[in-house]
């Protein structure tokens, strides 16, 4: 199984190729802008000699995440798509960055992602230790990361596994709740490893991607910031 | 030759397959006002998204419709600027990825090239030839003296034509967009009712500027009896307003006209001189009409695109990468999978900067 796996959506621009049941090549850079400079050439790079015709599955971040970021990575993952003729995958950013948080360290009764989104708010999500999801991404305030955590059990354990960019964020609040938050040593944006892998372990050649994947559209999780005008702009009734 | 064009750049996504003979063989189009519609304008945010949304979706009708694969592709051309960085994004990584699978060369085509250029899709227009760039986000006057060779001799010190007629029709309460709905009303009104001004007329050089229009046209819509204004007062005002806007336009290309004639004076003795109108507004036959009886006095032929080759499209951007291609190596123009989206790129960048206007063009 050959999977192309690319991420723009946050401070890194990566792309990975998972071949014969691990990632084959891999780069990742840094970057606050020029994902949309950087990426291609990275693509090409990383593909060599492989035909893109020979690729059974692409995958992409589909957010949450820079909405600039998120378009130059889904533009060129369905572009790549359609003129290869190759079925796209869409991961989320936030279930890249909990696939990275290894297993020994998974000890506590949830793993919750936090993504910066440059604003007031921050990008969020909690996971069970196996990784299944237990609520939606969500855009929320830094206050409102602890109602999103299952309540620990009257006495018991309070610790939780806390990942991604804008984790320094909650820390204040989830302590001020009650809980023991323990920093992950996974890293804290997402990366097209964690996204090929997770792509490699769920698709079925046999199942629509839609069972199994984040749809193939941004994940924005807000509207855009534009009001209606007023009464259209016009001068008289 | 056959080149896919993509572009973004604006409130359409458009993809067209041109081929090198001037065959267009798809030319598909997706406007975005209904998603603009509720803010009366357009809002960059709401555009991008619209444009991630449908692109490769119009792209691969563009190809079906052309009854082509994406390995019949001589090369991917795409808008690379100037306009809406967000839209410019979405239709350039695409290109770039077509590109890529491909394996052909990725151009980055600038969108006023593309205008610049239209009309010698459709007709036998050499160079040298004068342009009036007229549209909802930009106003020039260039002398196009090759392939990537222009001479500005005019822009606009504040808005684009387009988008005063948007403005103005907004003020009347005209739907968006507000050039067609202008042209509409002022169909059965009266064009000397009410006087606005005509910027700039009489004055030497080749500059616009319309912020004056507007704002005349504001105060005469304060000084109207109170309540809802009547059918006929919109029609007035929309006639009065447009008419006063092709009086401008004519001006500054009359003297236009006359400068182009100073640098090529061998082209006007021997009368092959030529006005090319493109852009949006080149689409309104009122002001078609004005600038046809203008070229007719000063004795050049006017060749204005059809309506679909005037307002955005991707045929023109794929029609840029064509002429490009076809200098070979002198062509050689932007582009590569590094490619850095301009949403600021003047056609002729050793134009002497002008008060006001926007350095985006």
């Amino acid at each position: 199984m050959r999977i192309l796996a690319l991420d723009t959506a946050t401070r890194a621009c990566s792309v990975a190729l998972w071949q014969d049941g691990k990632i084959r090549r891999h780069r990742l850079r840094m970057m606050d802008r020029g994902h949309s400079e950087a990426l291609m050439p990275m693509v090409v790079e990383i593909m060599g000699n492989v035909d893109f015709g020979d690729l059974d599955l692409l995958a992409v971040t589909t957010g949450p995440g820079a909405f600039t970021g998120l378009r130059i990575g889904l533009a060129a993952a369905r572009g790549m798509a359609l003129a290869a003729g190759v079925p796209c995958a869409g991961v989320t950013t936030l279930e890249a960055v909990a696939h990275a948080v290894p297993r020994s360290e998974r000890t506590a009764p949830a793993v919750l992602v936090i993504l910066e989104s440059k604003r007031t708010d921050v990008f969020a999500q909690v996971f069970d230790p196996s990784l299944v999801p237990l609520t939606e991404p969500q855009a929320v305030a830094p206050e409102g990361v602890a109602s999103l955590l299952p309540l620990p059990p009257p006495g018991g354990p309070s610790a939780i596994v806390v990942a991604g960019d804008a984790q320094a964020r909650v820390l204040p609040v989830l302590a001020e709740a009650g809980f023991e938050p323990m920093s992950s040593s996974a890293p804290a944006v997402p990366d097209a490893a964690a996204v090929a892998a997770i792509a490699a372990a769920r698709w079925r050649p046999d199942l629509a991607l839609d069972d199994n994947f984040a749809p193939l559209a941004p994940l924005y999780l807000r509207p855009p910031d534009a009001k209606p005008a007023k009464n259209g702009g016009r001068l008289r009734p | 030759m056959i080149v896919l064009g993509i572009e973004t750049s604006c409130d359409e996504t458009a993809a067209a397959v041109v081929t090198g003979g001037r065959r267009v063989l798809a030319d598909e189009i997706l406007s975005q006002l209904e998603e603009h519609r509720p803010f009366g304008g357009i809002v960059p945010e709401v555009a991008a998204r619209a444009h991630l949304e449908n692109v490769d979706g119009i792209l691969a009708r563009a190809m079906d419709e052309a009854g082509l694969g994406f390995t019949d592709l001589d090369a991917v051309a795409a808008t690379g600027g100037p306009g809406l960085i967000g839209g410019i994004l979405v239709g350039m990584m695409t290109a770039k990825a077509i590109a890529a699978v491909s394996r052909v060369p990725l151009l980055a085509v600038n969108h006023l090239e593309g205008h610049a250029l239209s009309a010698r899709l459709v007709a036998s227009v050499e160079f040298p030839y004068l342009l009036l760039l007229v549209s909802g986000g930009h106003c020039q006057l260039l002398v196009v003296e090759g392939v990537g060779r222009y001479r500005r001799l005019g822009t606009t010190m504040d808005d684009a034509l387009g988008e005063a007629f948007d403005k103005a029709a907004k003020m009347m309460g005209l739907e968006y967009p507000g050039g067609p709905a202008v042209e509409r009303a002022a169909a059965n009104g009266d064009g000397g009712r009410f006087a606005l001004p005509r910027p700039l007329k009489g004055r030497p050089g080749c500059h616009f500027s319309f912020s004056g229009l507007k704002t005349a046209l504001r105060h005469t819509i304060n000084g109207l009896p109170p309540g809802r204004l009547t059918g006929g007062d919109i029609a007035d005002l929309a006639a009065s307003f447009q008419t006063a806007a092709a009086e401008t336009l004519v001006d500054r290309t009359a003297n236009a006209i006359a400068e182009f004639r100073r640098l090529h004076p061998h082209l006007h003795a021997k009368g092959g001189a030529t006005l090319v109108a493109a852009g949006g507004v080149a689409a309104n036959r009122f002001i078609g009409g004005r600038l046809s009886d203008l070229a007719e006095k000063e004795g050049l032929a006017l060749v204005t695109p059809p309506p679909h080759l005037c307002t955005d499209n991707g045929a023109m951007i794929a029609w840029a990468g064509i002429e490009r291609l076809k200098l070979g190596p002198a062509g050689a123009m932007d582009g590569g999978l590094d490619f850095a989206p301009r949403p600021r790129w003047p056609l002729d960048p050793d134009a002497p900067p002008v008060m006001g206007a926007g350095v985006k063009a």
